[in-house]
């Protein structure tokens, strides 16, 4: 899929992994790439990028098996700005839903 | 690509960050080798669904540049970052080039129209000096309200400027999240 459009969505699958839970970097890498075809480190600007702007906090905890993972966990004013990008996104996916069926219906 | 080859060209393509912030970045991508290596993943497939470290470096130094222009918009500061968003892609250089040459052009024009307009009574002074003998009141009248002119557009520009270089940086910034950079399929 096109390249500029899966980067657009990409925050809002960073911020939507992080409602319920905090996640550790390599976690949410994973998860985002096991269903969206992505470059892998492009993630890490992202994640670097929502921190400054202070959409989540970060914290150490150590892990059993290896070293210890940096945390991502959503704040405040990052969980206000999920809710605004999954509004947007409603509202998009479900317009361009409707253009698909009346296209698809009009043959 | 192995995990000591990512590294390295990551950290040699992140120039210009200070230290710790390179450190930073580097700890994260340590820390997903490890991870993943820790999932059975050997080093090179990990580097490869990484992607390029040249793109994922580009972007993190365009982040950097806005980011200090926010703090502090001396000129300098204002090239750097234009110049790190252009380098994150050929597509970047037409939407972001172009209107960044094109409001230059705007706020140099103003400032140098205002500033010749407020200098305008001098220059007729000078005239008048020259050549004594072509004194006119209208021009006298003239030059003076120019210089009037001259004023209001340099306040006018002074306040233009400002909103101008925010709304440029809102773009900028919105460039950086959008167009490609370290994707799939963007080499």
């Amino acid at each position: 899929m096109d390249v500029q459009f899966k980067k657009g969505v990409l925050k809002l699958c960073v911020l939507v992994l992080l409602d319920k839970q905090d996640r550790y970097g390599y976690e949410l890498v994973q998860k985002i790439s096991d269903q969206i075809e992505i470059s892998e480190g492009s993630v890490y600007p992202l994640l670097r990028r929502l921190k400054k702007e202070e959409y989540f906090t970060t914290y150490l905890r150590e892990s059993t098996e290896g070293p210890s993972r940096k945390y991502y966990k959503l704040t405040e004013k990052g969980r206000e700005y999920l809710h605004e990008l999954m509004q947007e996104w409603k509202v998009f996916s479900q317009g361009v839903n409707q253009l698909i069926k009346e296209g698809v219906n009009s043959d | 690509m192995t995990k000591f080859q990512f590294l390295n060209q990551l950290n040699s393509s992140l120039k210009g960050l200070s230290s710790e912030e390179r450190e930073d970045i580097l700890q994260d991508f340590e820390e997903h080798f490890a991870n993943g290596s820790v999932e059975g993943k050997s080093e090179e497939q990990i580097a490869d669904s990484l992607g390029s470290p040249n793109q994922i470096a580009k972007e993190l130094l365009a982040t950097y540049h806005l980011e200090k222009v926010e703090t502090t918009a001396t000129t300098g500061n204002i090239i750097r970052a234009v110049w790190a968003v252009i380098g994150l892609g050929f597509f970047n250089l037409i939407i972001v080039l172009g209107p960044f040459i094109g409001l230059a052009a705007v706020v140099f024009a103003g400032w140098a129209s205002g500033i010749a307009f407020i200098v305008s009574p001098l220059l007729l002074l000078i005239d008048i000096v020259i050549y004594p003998g072509g004194f006119e009141w209208f021009e006298l009248f003239f030059s003076m309200a120019l210089c009037g002119a001259g004023i209001f557009i340099t306040v006018g520009m002074y306040y233009g400027t400002k909103v101008l270089m925010a709304q440029f940086l809102r773009y900028l910034k919105y460039n950086v999240s959008l167009v490609k950079g370290g994707l799939k399929n963007d080499e």
